[in-house]
């Protein structure tokens, strides 16, 4: 094996060559990763403690025999076995011996020893610290509640370490296999104190190491050390039996021998009996049902596409896992995991000593994270992908700098998508969208949304996807799907058999999955009215409800809806409302916060700037052409602080602003001197208006939401209705567009209508006279120089109107009065 | 001069042994040597690169794959098709008293003792294949450097390639009969197949479909490249290179855990042990299209040449076209286009061409001639015959078998400027299963973003391409967006002229070169354009940022058709006249 790579050995110790540690024998099962790879039990040999049962090593048969360990299962112990007693005194009483050093290295094993001592019984966490002192510290409850539970394991986080003894964390992941051991005798002593009956053997497991490193850069000098790395595993293999202790019997006399345990991989069948009486020659034979095994597992872990670099195909690694470990992935899982690196030579053949140049590597598992599954636990899940702490501590100070700059709203506007040109309205608003306001909770169980939702309406061709596409990849968490392909279970969450259990399981759709994030939609016109009316829910109460199959569920889906749907008949018509146009339920779309109309123009202006752009796409470097901006990363970083960090609160002089700027905008619907009321804002709106100036405070990175916050939500409101819902007869904005489909000049204009058909019909027909075709009172209502045209359609809808009041009675296209 | 005290052909790894151990002896550490070159590098850069030894090294392939000895000094061109990640080996030992060192071999038999006397040293595993659709004059052109003669140069895939198109064309009882196999084997020698004996009225899946038999990975000259102490940046997938190294044979790698330790279990043990050939990297460099050329006719890049040269192809293409000028221009700029920057998800440059108005019957006039033309100008052709069986079956996409922990290299796994026929005039109609919408929207997402996805089964990875693509269909095909699509108006069926070796080599060289040259716009130029663009905008809604990028493509590629390196207004007048006749043609 690699340098420093050897079983512990300790100076003191004699330590007999052992040359099959090396040429390590491949095939052997009992290679290093065997007992837990690390090896660990290898250190005991040279500190034996007094006999002890629960000092012993892991490995040992857990029978609580008081005998004096011979070291079992330990194979690359070079010194144990053969020298019989362990020459190192090093026990319980440190003091005795001299020091004892980790081979090859100056590190004093009692040095370590202690330091692991001092750290399980006085760590306590940073917010307990101070508390109480008398409490136990943070490992010694774990200890105690592992011993509760009957568990084999304690996690240990490596910060924890690092925060107690930086230094130990350092000959941690230098030397794992030696320090791990010692941690194990450790944590064995201490348990045997505080439970002297308790016959598991309790090991240590690390994870949350302060740095983890990419597969990409394993490299030689990570041989032999502790590693922490991120994957997907991809294939585990079954599930293998290892030996551990071996029984034989006699076939001549059936004298069954004492258990062997495995040696350095080998295990030492007798050559003769071993009873006085028998002595036959090569009569032993294994018997299997005896023998002690250990479960082992393969399992390949490869790279996540993000961490693959430009021009490159993902790498793999492979890991080895024991006991408790085995399964605890499956294929497709993103863990994280720890571990020691390993390499070991390659024999030409099982029965060759001869080894390659070659060396496997794999990753001895301490401890595996799933990912995934934390992910869909965690409150917020930025906490999760944001990394490390000593991450958020650097990003914190970029963060708040770039946050400090006066143009900084205008930096990551312009920041967002920068190939799209103009539409900065737009983007401002799904900035506004990222950053996401408050959701309130209230005691009495009301509770508001913080999430905002953009609707985008435009003519093919105005980048409404590549926006999507862009918004999509910067959102934390999120789904990218179409309306003409998702179903409304596919949306929600849909109930399926798990094809190994038989059981009916829950999966969830794509906006549970995009819970605390955003879900973008195209094409949400083409989208089926049986999903869309899922989102009723969604949008507003930020649950899906679903009943069917046994199972009554409400699920989280806190998320903010991104769509982008064509007008009907693929062009916008600005003769008819915005409902007309996108074919939406009124009902649906009050739910969006923002509803911007991306139209193109027949605007020379625009097309210059798109001429522009694109001759600079061609004929300049691409980098040149886009400066002063931010890359996509530290916008996902300030993003991500931003949404964590950052909770705005109103004052006071906002709360008037916002209050005075409602109750404009509701009085600018009364025209003076007018009979018809038009209704221009609506409670959704306020709602809408405080989301949005929270989130624009979250941008500056201000807990206050302050005056110009809301004037500046008030504008983009504006912009955004007056592109929506705006009435194009009258020109104002008009939030019955919206909310019924139907203006209210429209409404006008149609009483209108039906007032002069009333009255042709009462010139015109006698009652209970001759009926009247509908298309002679279209002739006659042109004729009464009506200034807006009429349409049959419209007329239709009038004498329908009639019909009700029981003026007349419609049969196919003829009228009667009644 | 330390050059002839080693003989680096026959033994290079004497020469590496040589200077690891005078390295050493003069009392460098060998740990200092972790992922560092002592000096052996320099003594093959200057056998190779300063003595001019390159063309005595010999080309792998799977003719000289018979005789080449391992251990000596081989070349081998080919594509990154996988990589199968890092390799740790003891790079350093300590043989007794002395270090000795495994740098670019294997030999290291004797078990290896205590630890601190190995360094271990990491290296990158490539699996590379030959060029995919590599023609044969290209091929023989490499080749034909190494004065290592008396070998056969051709490989037998090609050879086969090449009696199954005689095959065809004999079935097809054309005019031209019997003249299969001299015409194969005048192929085979010269590297340029007179046009006269290929071109015949063939039916179109002949030579198109044949081509399309991709060498199967394992009986082609693949290659395993064991790459050193190189920045992980410098190798990319699909590049194409010429690596010089040793030269071992091993067995295949299987996954580093597929131990002895557990082959009594079910685990993922590869049973088929491959003997793959394997090449320890000692140099290596990057091709360009340009070094599939021969590289005897250096022409000068006067204007007068580049002039002649381009007025001579066209006239070429315009017959091959049928006496369409318009297509010929059209076919002209889309040879010369390539991708030369990427904004988000827009390939800047590109310029794929939809001929239609093609159908069966004209297509096995033009098609076929298209075909072997473009093979003889570029270095590498491919090309498909989109049929709805093709597409149910095919598998287009590279995919990653995890059971052989390879990658699986689909068609459209293809080198940075390959060029790509699709004949789409076979399409009938038939039903689609979930392969083939899957094969039609890799297509489509090639031609739309020259990307291509990778699938990982637990991800997909979309990877970068630069192709060309030709369409060939009746009418504007709907599978694939191509973004020129212009109806051929051919007015003359003319026998193809004989083409002479010295104007195919012009070409060539014409293509290769005009295609990399750099490009810029001044600003008066830029204004008169941006001006133009915005009256078409005004004029016709419809123009949207697609149709201004394909103009500016079409504008630069002219001026680069020139050998200019600015865009002048001529060149602009020239593109818009193009353009408005083309127009005409589809309204």
């Amino acid at each position: 094996m690699a340098s420093d790579s050897s079983p512990t050995r300790f100076n003191n110790t004699p330590s007999s060559p052992d040359d099959s540690a090396f040429s390590s024998p491949i095939g052997d099962t009992f290679s290093s990763p065997n007992k837990r790879g690390r090896g660990r039990s290898a250190a005991t040999p040279a500190y034996d403690t007094p006999p002890h049962p629960n000092s012993r090593s892991r490995f040992a048969s857990s029978e609580a025999t008081p005998t004096p360990l011979h070291h079992a299962g330990r194979p690359t112990t070079p010194s144990s076995t053969s020298e019989g007693a362990p020459s190192s005194e090093a026990g319980d009483d440190m003091d005795e011996a001299a020091p004892t050093f980790v081979w090859g290295t100056n590190i004093s094993v009692q040095d370590v020893k202690s330091a692991i001592q001092m750290f399980l019984k006085n760590f306590r966490d940073a917010q307990s610290q101070g508390a109480e002192i008398y409490e136990d510290g943070k490992y010694m409850k774990a200890i105690h509640r592992v011993l509760e539970i009957e568990g084999e394991w304690l996690d240990v986080d490596a910060h924890d370490v690092f925060d107690y003894n930086p230094e130990l964390y350092g000959k941690m992941v230098r030397y794992p296999l030696e320090v791990l051991a010692i941690f194990d005798i450790v944590l064995m002593d201490m348990v045997s104190l505080i439970n002297p009956l308790f016959e598991k053997h309790v090991q240590v497991r690390i994870f949350n190491l302060k740095g983890s490193t990419t597969m990409r850069n394993l490299n030689p000098s990570d041989i032999e050390k502790m590693v922490s790395l991120k994957g997907m595993v991809i294939r585990c293999s079954a599930i293998i039996p290892e030996i551990r202790e071996a029984t034989f019997r006699c076939l001549v006399c059936g004298y069954f021998s004492d258990p062997i345990v495995v040696d350095r991989g080998r295990i030492s069948e007798p050559t003769l009996c071993l009873k006085q009486e028998c002595q036959a020659k090569n009569s032993m034979t294994l018997v299997h049902n005896r023998c002690r095994f250990a479960d082992k597992q393969i399992v390949r872990l490869q790279e996540t596409p993000d961490e693959i670099p430009e021009g490159g195909t993902p790498h793999t690694v492979s890991l080895l896992m024991h006991d408790k470990l085995v399964d605890a992935g499956k294929p497709g899982d993103r863990v994280e995991v720890t571990g020691i690196y390993r390499a070991m030579s390659v024999r030409l053949g099982p029965t060759q000593r001869t080894v390659k140049s070659l060396f496997k590597t794999y990753i001895d598992c301490l401890h595996i994270k799933k990912t995934d599954k934390s992910r869909m636990v965690a409150e917020d899940a930025m906490e999760i992908d944001s990394g490390t702490q000593k991450h958020d501590e650097d990003v914190e100070f970029d963060e708040a700098k770039l946050s400090k700059l006066p143009d900084i709203y205008d930096r990551l506007t312009r920041s967002l998508a920068p190939n799209i040109w103009e539409l900065d309205d737009v983007k401002r608003g799904l900035l506004c969208q990222l950053f996401g306001g408050n959701a309130l909770k209230l005691p009495s169980g009301a509770s508001f949304r913080g999430d905002i939702n953009i609707l985008l309406v435009g003519d093919p061709g105005t980048s409404k996807s590549q926006l999507l596409q862009y918004i999509h990849k910067l959102s934390p968490r999120g789904i990218y799907t179409s309306g003409r392909g998702s179903s409304a279970v596919g949306l929600t969450a849909y109930v399926s058999r798990d094809p190994e259990t038989k059981e009916t399981v829950l999966e969830s759709g794509a906006l549970v999955l995009s819970d605390r994030g955003i879900c973008c939609i195209d094409e949400f016109d083409k989208m089926s009215e049986n999903a869309r009316s899922m989102l009723h829910e969604v949008m507003e109460q930020q649950t899906v409800s679903i009943a069917k199959a046994g199972i009554i569920a409400t699920l989280n889906a806190r998320t903010s809806v991104l769509a982008c749907a064509n007008p009907i008949g693929s062009r916008y018509n600005p003769r008819l409302s915005v409902i007309d146009n996108i074919h939406l339920p009124p009902t649906l779309l009050s739910r969006f916060d923002l509803i911007y109309l991306i139209l193109d123009k027949a605007d020379e202006q625009t097309d210059k700037h798109l001429a522009r752009h694109i001759v600079s796409l061609h004929f300049e470097d691409p980098e040149l052409a886009q400066q002063d901006v931010l890359d996509i990363a530290t916008l996902t970083a300030y993003l991500s602080y931003a949404r964590n960090h950052i909770n705005p609160q109103l004052s006071d002089e906002a709360a008037e602003e916002l209050t005075r700027g409602y109750v404009e905008m509701r009085r600018r619907g009364n025209f003076p001197g007018s009979s018809k009321k038009v209704i221009t804002a609506t409670p959704r709106q306020i709602e809408s208006l405080i989301r949005i100036s929270e989130a624009l405070a979250r941008i500056r990175f201000s807990e206050i939401v302050e005056k110009h916050d809301v004037t500046e939500a008030f504008r983009l409101l504006e912009v955004a209705m007056q592109q929506s819902a705006t009435d194009h007869t009258t020109g104002t904005i008009d939030m019955d567009l919206i909310t019924t489909g139907v203006s209210a000049s429209e409404r006008m204009r149609r009483e209108n209508l039906v007032i002069s058909t009333r009255n042709i019909i009462m010139e015109k027909l006698q009652l209970g006279g001759p009926s009247m075709r509908l298309l002679e009172i279209l002739e006659e209502l042109k004729k009464q120089s009506f200034a807006v045209e009429v349409h049959l359609h419209d007329l239709r809808n009038a004498v329908a109107t009639l019909e009700t009041e029981g003026v007349v009675v419609v049969h196919g296209d003829s009228v009667k009065r009644l | 001069m330390v050059g002839p005290m080693y003989d680096c052909l026959a033994n290079p790894l004497g020469a590496i042994r040589l200077t690891f151990e005078k390295a050493v002896g003069s009392g460098c550490e060998p740990s200092a040597f972790d992922g560092k070159d002592w000096g052996a590098l320099d003594v093959f850069r200057e056998f190779l690169v300063d003595q001019g030894n390159l063309s005595q090294v010999p080309v792998l392939n799977s003719e000289t794959l018979k005789w080449v000895q391992p251990n000596t000094l081989v070349r081998f061109r080919g594509m990154v098709q996988d990589m199968l990640g890092n390799e740790f080996y003891a790079g350093a030992y300590k043989d007794g008293s002395g270090w000795r060192t495994n740098k670019f071999g294997d030999d290291s038999q004797q078990p290896i003792d205590s630890s601190p006397d190995v360094r271990v040293w990491e290296r990158r595993l490539l699996y590379c294949v030959p060029v995919p659709g590599l023609n044969t004059w290209a091929e023989s052109e490499a080749a034909s450097e190494a004065t290592v003669t008396s070998m056969d140069l051709t490989s037998q895939q090609r050879d086969k390639r090449q009696r199954m198109d005689a095959e065809s064309m004999d079935y097809e009882g054309s005019n031209i009969v019997l003249e299969d196999s001299p015409s194969a084997k005048r192929m085979r020698e010269d590297g340029h197949p007179s046009l006269s004996v290929q071109l015949s009225d063939l039916k179109p899946e002949g030579p198109c479909s044949s081509t399309m038999m991709r060498p199967e990975v394992g009986d082609s000259p693949s290659c395993l490249v064991k790459v050193y102490d190189t920045r992980e940046s410098e190798l990319k997938l699909n590049d194409i290179f010429e690596f010089v190294g040793v030269f071992t044979i091993e067995s295949e790698p299987v996954p580093a855990d597929d131990g002895d330790d557990i082959d009594l279990t079910t685990g993922f043990r590869n049973d088929l042990v491959h003997l793959v050939p394997c090449l320890h990297c000692i140099v290596h460099r990057k091709l360009a299209v340009s070094d599939f050329l021969r590289s005897s006719p250096i022409i000068e890049q006067s204007k007068h040449v580049v002039m002649n040269t381009r007025e001579s192809l066209l006239r070429h293409l315009t017959m091959l076209l049928g006496n369409d000028g318009v297509a010929a221009n059209y076919m002209l700029l889309h040879l010369l286009s390539k991708i030369h920057a990427r904004v988000d998800n827009v390939a800047v440059g590109k310029l794929s061409l939809n001929l239609t108005c093609l159908s069966k019957e004209a297509l096995s006039v033009f098609g076929v001639q298209l075909c072997n033309a473009l093979r003889n100008l570029l270095p590498f052709t491919d090309s498909i015959p989109l049929t709805v069986n093709y597409l149910n079956t095919a598998c287009l996409g590279p995919k990653k078998d995890y059971q052989r922990n390879r990658l699986i290299g689909g068609t459209l796994q293809l080198a940075e400027g390959s060029h790509l026929t699709i004949d789409e005039t076979q399409l009938e109609t038939g039903t689609l299963n979930s392969v083939g919408i899957e094969n039609a929207r890799l297509l489509k997402d090639l031609v739309e973003l020259q990307k291509v996805e990778y699938d990982f089964t637990y991800y997909k990875m979309e990877m970068a391409a630069d192709v060309q693509l030709l369409v060939l269909s009746e009418g504007k095909s709907n599978i694939l967006p191509a973004d020129i699509v212009l109806p051929v108006r051919p007015s003359d069926v003319s026998r193809p002229e004989v083409v002479s070796a010295e104007a195919l080599g012009a070409w060539r060289w014409y293509l290769a070169t005009m295609r990399t040259l750099s490009h810029t716009i001044e600003s008066e130029i830029q204004e008169v354009v941006e001006k133009d663009l915005v009256a078409a905008r005004q004029a016709d809604r419809r123009i949207g940022s697609k149709e201004f990028s394909s103009l500016l493509t079409m504008g630069r590629l002219m001026s680069l058709s020139f050998g200019e390196t600015t865009l002048s207004l001529e060149h602009w007048e020239m593109v818009k006249e193009l353009e408005k006749l083309r127009k005409e043609r589809i309204n």
